[in-house]
């Protein structure tokens, strides 16, 4: 059955905040599944832990809700298991920048093809506050009182350094950008990262929507195929924060593409009722 | 001198890099291609060349349950062999050393004289095929003659060891020219007459892929460690014929995170560690439970704590692996002992795990994982149904379907993604039948129970205690996992003095069948490889029943027969002093 907006949700209403930058992603997620026409029992979605990824029982299609920082893991065995499955997995920035930020690296390295939706609010909200990677330098919060000290993880430039497939930033109040950027993520072969800045209006005063609209603006005139210039563009250092995609590259094939075993059938349709070990068996004869 | 029905003990030692792996291994399938019982006993350490590398093959016709000491013939490569093995080297045992490398001592020539023959075999290899690597075929050649081999029989199985022709061709000549040079020096000690054999070389590794295979297998991620990798790299080997995926992952979190992530989307999935790979897996066992996805996880035991001594055996990690996971969920834990175990347990945990919906962890330790041993072949062909799944005919358009159906088994049928109507969510956290989320009280208490409930159920279906020997026995010997390859041996060795139980599945623990099986022993002495009793608590506080001795061992190396027999001699002629001790004291093998 094809997804609509309306079918796309359970019966548990969100338990977000009010005003929550989540509702925006959700709204833009559930529309590029509508508009990709997929069926509900072809996408399994693989969630983290945190605020964001809470969303696990606001969505009606196969799910995983795994443990934080682990659901890149759970995909890559999944898609590898039956890769007509379109996976997607929704994190967080403490989720997949700080606890799970090692298996980011080798999904991306690997170009499993799978669509990584990173909830990126600076902050280790569903714990009520923390700093997390992504916190700018000098963030006070309950356990960095006098200031956060590491530099902050530039997860473009990070997923660019490791020659990610598709590489893209959002943002929750862009509706329209978001919508269009998830559906490239989840159309593109590979592994996409996606970025969505979202503000925490409980935890995060310090950037509410109003700092937001004046601070990010749409990527324009830029070539994703220029990685170079994406790199630049990425920069800590750039003075607003500009959503779009950034990198795309459609010429290498998918970890699972590279599988012999894989070619002609999924992992699960090889299945065997019978299983002859005749030509294992022999070696050791 | 020949025997009828003869056995033989061959060791080879050297330094890493000789071959001394590969040679132990062909010796062994030389033995067996006669139709005889093998086992093959490897002790390496942990670095890629020099150190001092040991294969032993111990030979027999009826049993040849683990590695024995006294040698009939051994191998040397380097002088120090023979002070680390000088226990093991009879009067009768006729030594090879290969003089190309060291000269001979003279202090060594006048103790060994007359069983020493000196041989140049890396002399003798590169006049034959160019380069000293084929010094161990060589020395198999010359062991053949010193045993009594058929030389015929051990040039197939060289026939068979190597792909290319020219890389055989070399061997074979090899072979000869070491048998040849032998049969001008050296009386065969034996004459081997060669039996029908039907019987495959495995190790335990390569039993638990092939148990795994059979069990339909498709999907394994691991981490490289020592003893399990051999796992890895035989699944990897073996993968286009099923086919199967096999994965090596960036860590153990990451290999059993895939392994659920593989098995969730409905592919028969397992991961395996030592460990401490293990123990970074252990939340996400956890995670298995409470989410009652089927998964299969070796946890091959080494020499620890931390990284510990890599290449090293150890049964330390059963305490750790019993009460492995944060929280209550059901699990299993499977303790295999021989090789043809390891190949049958495997086969079954990955069955029991699809249809418990459980985690299963078969725990092992280096030495039977890395130790050949021979097994009747098993049947070509395995038949392979799904388990506790829902079929297509039971899904309907009004979404009736629930994952986690509170059932009397405490099974619920489980759909895989892709199924039309099957939606469901997997979850870590505690979950209603759906899958969703909840805190209430009642659901989480259902939960649990449901959980809780298949551990009894699966109990009926997992490998009972097994007795070994007569169950009129004076001293009964309790063993869990590999230990049964020894006890079995000395059970032989004391005839129907004293008899052993193997036990194969230590959680769910088998109360009642271990209660009655030693209801009518005299004397219960546990045996096993740690220092703090793991076995022997557990058993205690599953059946209340304890031991009334217990022998330990924990430097590192197996137990031997020999010793047990020795120990156990001891102790009746203690006991006729009625002189009651402890025999932890007596068996202190560390500094041997």
């Amino acid at each position: 059955m094809k997804i609509t907006k309306k079918t796309i949700k359970s019966s548990i209403t969100p338990t977000w905040c009010p005003g929550c930058g989540n509702f925006g992603i959700l709204r833009a997620f559930h529309s590029a599944l509508e508009e990709l026409e997929l069926n509900h029992e072809e996408v399994l979605i693989i969630y983290g832990v945190g605020c964001g990824p809470n969303e696990a029982d606001f969505n009606r299609t196969y799910g995983i809700h795994s443990l934080h920082g682990r659901e890149l893991p759970n995909a890559i065995g999944a898609k590898l298991a039956n890769h007509d499955l379109k996976v997607i997995v929704v994190g967080g920035d403490g989720d997949l920048y700080g606890e799970g930020a090692n298996h980011l690296m080798f999904s991306a390295r690997g170009n499993h093809d799978i669509t990584t939706l990173v909830h990126n609010n600076w902050r280790y909200s569903l714990t009520t506050g923390q700093a997390s990677p992504t916190s700018p330098q000098n963030t006070v919060t309950k356990t960095t009182p006098e200031g956060s000290i590491e530099t902050p993880l530039n997860p473009l430039q990070l997923a660019l350094s490791l020659q990610t497939t598709f590489v893209a930033q959002g943002y929750s109040g862009n509706y329209q950008q978001l919508k269009e950027i998830i559906k490239a993520g989840i159309m593109h072969r590979g592994f996409s990262l996606i970025d969505i800045i979202q503000p925490c209006i409980t935890f995060n005063k310090d950037h509410d929507f109003d700092w937001y609209k004046q601070n990010i603006i749409e990527l324009k005139d830029h070539d994703p195929k220029d990685w170079q210039k994406a790199y630049e563009l990425s920069s800590s250092e750039r003075e607003k924060i500009a959503t779009g995609v950034y990198f795309q590259n459609e010429d290498i094939p998918a970890y699972h593409e590279q599988l012999v075993q894989l070619k002609e059938k999924t992992l699960i349709n090889q299945w065997q009722h019978e299983i002859d070990l005749s030509n294992v068996i022999q070696e050791y004869a | 001198m020949s025997q009828d029905k003869p056995s033989f003990n061959w060791k080879i030692t050297g330094q890493a890099g000789h071959g001394v792996m590969l040679a132990s291994m062909l010796m062994a399938k030389m033995a067996k291609r006669h139709g005889m019982q093998a086992f093959n006993y490897l002790e390496y350490p942990s670095l890629i060349k020099g150190g001092h590398q040991t294969g032993q093959v111990c030979a027999d016709f009826t049993c040849a349950s683990c590695q024995r000491k006294k040698l009939d013939v051994i191998v040397i490569y380097t002088q120090e062999s023979f002070a680390v093995h000088k226990q093991e080297i009879t009067d009768d045992t006729i030594i090879i050393y290969n003089s190309d490398f060291e000269e001979l001592s003279e202090e060594i020539k006048n103790i060994y004289q007359g069983r020493i023959q000196q041989m140049p075999l890396a002399s003798w290899a590169k006049e034959i095929t160019g380069t000293t690597l084929a010094a161990n075929t060589v020395s198999l050649g010359v062991s053949a003659l010193a045993i009594g081999l058929d030389p015929d029989i051990c040039k197939q199985v060289i026939g068979d060891a190597f792909d290319s022709q020219e890389i055989i061709d070399k061997n074979l000549a090899a072979f000869d020219r070491g048998y040849l040079e032998a049969s001008k020096v050296i009386d065969s000690k034996f004459s081997i007459t060669p039996q029908e054999d039907k019987n495959i070389l495995l190790n335990g590794n390569e039993a638990l892929g092939l148990g795994a295979l059979s069990g339909g297998l498709q999907f394994y991620s691991a981490y490289p460690m020592t003893p399990s990798t051999g796992l890895l790299h035989f699944l990897n080997e073996h993968k286009h014929k099923l086919p199967i995926v096999v994965k090596q992952v960036e860590d153990e979190i990451g290999a059993i995170h895939e392994a659920i992530g593989a098995s969730v989307a409905g592919a028969r999935a397992m991961t395996g560690s030592s460990g401490g790979g293990f123990a970074l897996m252990v939340e996400a066992l956890a995670f298995a439970g409470g989410a009652e996805i089927p998964l299969v996880i070796l946890e091959g035991q080494r020499t620890g704590p931390a990284t510990g001594a890599p290449t090293w055996t150890a049964q330390s990690d059963l305490s750790f692996v019993l009460t492995a996971g944060h929280g209550i969920f059901p699990k299993v834990v499977l303790t295999p002992g021989t090789v043809e175990e390891h190949f049958q347990l495997a086969q079954k945990a990955m069955y029991l795990a699809e249809k418990y919906q459980l985690p299963i962890v078969i725990l092992s330790d280096k030495y039977i994982l890395e130790s050949h041993q021979t097994m009747p072949a098993p049947d070509m062909v395995f038949i392979n149904e799904r388990q506790s799944m829902v079929d297509k005919s039971e899904l309907s358009a009004d979404e009736s379907y629930l994952r986690y159906l509170d059932t009397e088994s405490g099974i619920s049928k489980r759909s895989i993604p892709g199924q039309e109507f099957g939606l469901q969510l997997t979850n870590s956290y505690e979950h209603d039948q759906w899958g969703f989320a909840t805190e209430d009280a009642q659901t989480i208490e259902k939960s649990v129970n449901k959980r809780a409930r298949k551990m009894s159920l699966i109990l009926q279906e997992l490998p009972q205690p097994k007795l070994i020997g007569s169950d009129q026995a004076e001293i009964t010997l309790v063993g869990w996992g590999s230990t049964i390859n020894v006890l079995r041996e000395t059970v032989k060795a004391l005839d129907k003095k004293v008899n052993a139980i193997h036990l194969a599945c230590m959680h769910p623990f088998p109360v009642e069948s271990f209660k009655q099986l030693t209801s009518t022993s005299q004397k219960l002495i546990m045996v096993e490889g740690n220092v703090d009793g793991q076995g022997e608590a557990w058993i205690k506080q599953q059946t209340g029943i304890g031991m009334d001795d217990r022998i330990r061992r924990f430097d590192g190396r197996p137990f031997y027969a020999e010793d047990l027999v020795e120990s156990l001699t001891n102790l009746e002629k203690n006991s006729a002093n009625s002189e009651k001790k402890n025999l932890m004291g007596r068996l202190s093998f560390t500094g041997k």
